[in-house]
């Protein structure tokens, strides 16, 4: 090849990598510096941040926000966390019904709606997620930030050889020391994901919780599916919020199990074993999870339809039904919010004189009736001290 | 421990641009047109960790 | 979507064949391919998969990288010289412990880079010098350099393949170092006295003098100082981890590296060294990159999908008859490429049928590199005759030479397969 032709090939070359620079490296900047609105409920009486309650995460990428709902008369306090695997998006549209919707008439209620905010920020190379979903409200479309399993790898570089928890000294996956739900109880000196979990045991500490609900969503290859994984110290209100609930509300069924005493890391597991708190984990399927899905979108993240998954399932490979209806956004967070509240309903049944009492969230049947966008008030119409970003 | 970390992970950012560097010096020296395809796209990852992006 | 995701697999497949066909090397075809599917399924350039892609195995390379200037100083150092030197002065009397140390030499650089031409390219020559001085013909050196390379790249601590397959079903790269001990050393001893076992004693002074001499104040402190150092990083870290910074292992291989640059005897040129490394590297970084981008294109597309639902679907039976055909096959099509792509729902299936996934990932873990040595990529395979300067031919003699080891390991890795839960106490480490 003669060196004319070499240096064009050269330079043609550098102008084509220099523009998928460019596009490319906007596009991962607008979706890791995007910021999700949030209007405050009736009953937020506070935004504190996370690293109120841990210093070292203050103004860093991590310092989700944190809503206090409080009825200002005494009752039992719950945490619910959704974000804690941003991949998942039921978790955190359900927490954002609680925080934007949720009016306490007895008790408190603290919600985060992005727990891991750093995975948040970045999406999984290989898996071609989509950067953004948006969800249709009466008044528009609201966009969020679709993110990883794990802790962006520029909050948190490098993984270790293996990843040793602390303080079990359980050998697990290097990755999984950015898996926020992982890393519990965290640790004050750890790694960044650990100084998270951390910062939010500190939550559980100091506002005393009695009861905390971590929000997920599972791929239906996953046994861990449609479930509520209890802590000992909650097995009987996840034992009867499930029956309760598959009797009375559901379709299809929510099971309960045990949290694995030899599985740490885990919220189920080390909240309970950490704290005074009750300590519970709500699973829903997520098609869009599966390894053998189809083609990877946002009409798959939210509509939950996939023939590929379908086919696994006419095999006997999965372990969670799925039909030509598929698992949609709404079934999924209806499932999130109606078990939130069937187990407050629980709570106070079983510790009368220390309820908590929350009044305005839709169950189940109402989200799938007027979909989950209908929650979620216009910032524009409201207050600019009632609006707060993720 | 937090700013060993720190000198850990600036490291890392080190190697990427070491690499970074010998790709770029490959990409002007070589006389393959393949290669320097090849290393054009090999060097996007390396840039974009680099500048904290990515 | 079945037909869009087939036709999406039939556009990747013909691209390739087509871009191999106008002789562009398989990372270029394979991109080639990425793009062509990319364009048909979204009408356009999806600039940002394309670019995610890039970073699926990002710090795989890194630890490949590191790893691999380890290994590269020690050879520079004289390091490896020392160590075959030592084993020939020490043991030329015996055969068979020769043999045995010579394995053991061929094992570290592939088990500590997962990279089989790692120990073609840094032990290859030395150690086939020796072997064909101990009356072991060119064809059998030759196959044994390329069959314990293979050995070498699956033994652990870093096996690729495993990594790959592993990060990509969720599954933690905890508990394979056992397995893929076991069945590595079987593998690349058995290789070893097979072809090499017959054969005259060797003449000490004549061996001496065709290697290489290593620097006079080379010694065992030395050469073996960067080793120990390796392993108490590691060592440490899973012992203290709660006092221990988090290095990473591409950071361990560093500061190894480092020690070797200090202890060496003879003054090396770091950052000519590391060059050459990253240089050498190139091709087998960029088919990890390339990879990630045809992965990240075949999963928005459902052609990975397709594949895997293909895979899952398939009847145990017929797994455990064909995979000892089909992964070194696939291996020698797409390289690295088919960890994620057929690993991933083999354990999968797999676990979900009640067989021990990391046994059974560790068995097609050694099964893919034997792969290596076949067409159209051949890798390994081609390193070992260029590196070696083989006169034979490639596929009647040194191939053929090759088969029953091949043979032997593959059936040995059936035997895991179909035995994984019986053999799950080997899980560990």
């Amino acid at each position: 090849m003669s060196s004319k032709k070499l240096i064009i090939i050269k330079l043609l070359t550098a102008v084509l990598i220099i523009t998928a620079l460019v596009i490319s490296a906007r596009s991962f900047l607008a979706h890791r510096n995007y910021k999700e609105t949030v209007v405050a409920g009736p009953s937020v009486t506070e935004v504190k941040t996370l690293g109120d309650y841990f210093e070292p995460i203050k103004n860093t990428v991590a310092d989700c926000n944190i809503y206090i709902l409080d009825s200002g008369k005494p009752g039992a306090i719950f945490f619910v966390i959704g974000g804690t695997h941003p991949e998942e998006p039921a978790a955190n549209l359900s927490a954002e019904i609680l925080a934007e919707n949720a009016t306490l008439e007895k008790g408190k209620l603290i919600v985060a709606i992005r727990a891991n905010r750093s995975a948040s920020t970045v999406t999984r190379p290989g898996d071609a997620y989509p950067q953004f979903y948006t969800i249709k409200t009466d008044w528009g479309e609201k966009k969020y930030r679709m993110g990883d399993r794990w802790t962006n790898p520029l909050d948190s570089w490098p993984d270790p050889e293996v990843y040793v928890h602390y303080p079990s000294k359980q050998m697990l996956a290097y990755m999984d020391i950015r898996n926020f739900n992982r890393t519990w109880p965290g640790k004050k000196d750890g790694s960044f994901t650990e100084q998270v979990n951390y910062a939010f045991m500190q939550i559980i500490k100091q506002e005393k919780v009695d009861l905390f609900i971590d929000f997920h969503e599972a791929e239906l290859e996953y046994p861990v599916i449609s479930t509520i994984v209890a802590h000992e110290s909650g097995r009987n209100i996840a034992a009867m919020a499930s029956m309760m609930l598959t009797d009375m509300e559901f379709e299809k069924p929510i099971s309960m199990e045990f949290s694995p005493k030899s599985l740490h890391g885990l919220s189920h597991r080390e909240v309970g074993d950490y704290s005074d708190a009750i300590s519970l984990l709500f699973e829903t399927p997520e098609p869009f999870l599966d390894r053998v899905r189809g083609i990877t979108d946002e009409h798959l993240l939210l509509e939950g339809k996939d023939p590929f998954v379908q086919r696994a399932g006419e095999f006997g490979l999965l372990y969670e039904t799925i039909d030509e209806d598929g698992w949609p956004i709404e079934v999924r967070v209806g499932r999130h919010c109606s078990t939130a509240l069937m187990v407050a309903q629980i709570w106070n049944q079983m510790n009368p004189g220390k309820e908590i009492k929350i009044k305005n969230v839709p169950k189940y049947a109402e989200i799938i009736k007027n979909g989950v966008g209908h929650y979620f008030k216009n910032p524009a119409n409201m207050d600019s001290d009632r609006i707060y970003y993720e | 421990m937090g700013i060993i970390n720190s000198i850990i992970e600036f490291s890392y950012y080190l190697i990427s641009a070491f690499i970074a560097f010998i790709l770029l010096r490959e990409i002007v020296k070589t006389k393959d047109a393949q290669e320097a395809v090849l290393y054009s796209v090999i060097i996007i990852p390396f840039i974009l960790r680099i500048l904290r992006i990515k | 979507m079945f037909l869009h995701a087939g036709i999406v697999l039939i556009i990747i497949a013909v691209t390739f064949a087509v871009g191999t066909y106008f002789k562009l090397g398989i990372e270029l075809a394979m991109l080639l391919s990425a793009l062509a599917a990319a364009i048909y399924h979204t009408g356009g350039v999806p600039v940002r998969h394309l670019v995610e892609g890039a970073f699926t195995y990002y710090d795989v390379s890194l630890i490949f990288i590191t790893a691999t200037l380890f290994i590269n100083l020690v050879k520079e150092s004289g390091g490896i010289a020392f160590m075959v030197r030592k084993i020939i002065i020490r043991f030329h009397e015996h055969r068979y412990l020769t043999l045995l140390f010579l394995t053991f030499v061929l094992m570290i650089p592939g088990a500590l880079t997962g990279a089989g031409a790692a120990t073609v390219l840094t032990v290859g020559t030395l150690v086939g010098t020796v072997l064909i001085y101990m009356g072991i013909s060119e064809t059998r050196t030759a196959a044994i350099i390329f069959l314990c390379a293979s050995m070498s790249a699956a033994a652990p601590p870093i096996n690729l393949w495993a990594m790959m397959a592993a990060a990509g079903a969720n599954m933690p790269y905890v508990g394979f170092m056992q397995p893929l001990l076991v069945i590595t050393v079987i593998g690349a001893l058995f290789t070893m006295f097979f072809l090499g076992a017959k054969g005259e004693n060797p003449e000490l002074d004549k061996i001496l003098k065709e290697l290489p001499v290593p620097p006079e104040k080379m010694n065992w402190t030395r050469v073996g100082t960067p080793f120990l150092i390796l392993i108490v990083l590691i060592v440490a870290g899973r012992l203290f981890p709660f006092k221990m910074p988090i290095l990473g292992l591409p950071l361990m291989f560093l500061i190894s590296a480092l020690a070797m640059f200090i202890l060496s005897p003879k003054k090396l040129n770091i950052l000519n060294i590391a060059g050459k490394t990253i240089r050498s590297l190139i091709p087998l970084v960029g088919i990890m990159i390339v990879v990630g981008i045809l992965i990240q294109i075949m999963a928005l597309s459902g052609a990975r999908g397709l594949i895997s639902l293909a895979v899952v679907t398939l009847p145990v039976w017929f797994l455990f008859a064909s995979l000892f055909i089909i992964l070194p096959v696939s291996e020698g099509l797409l390289q690295y490429a088919v960890a994620p792509l057929l690993g991933v729902p083999l354990i999968f299936l797999f676990n979900m049928k009640g067989f021990n996934p990391v046994i059974i990932l560790s068995a097609m873990a050694v099964m893919w590199p034997i792969g290596d040595i076949l067409p159209p990529t051949a890798v390994v395979g081609r390193a070992t005759v260029i590196e070696l300067d083989y006169s034979g031919r490639y596929y009647k003699d040194f191939l053929k030479t090759c088969l029953i080891p091949m043979a032997f390991i593959l059936a040995l890795c059936t035997i895991f397969l179909v035995f994984s839960n019986q053999l799950s106490f080997l899980v560990g480490g």
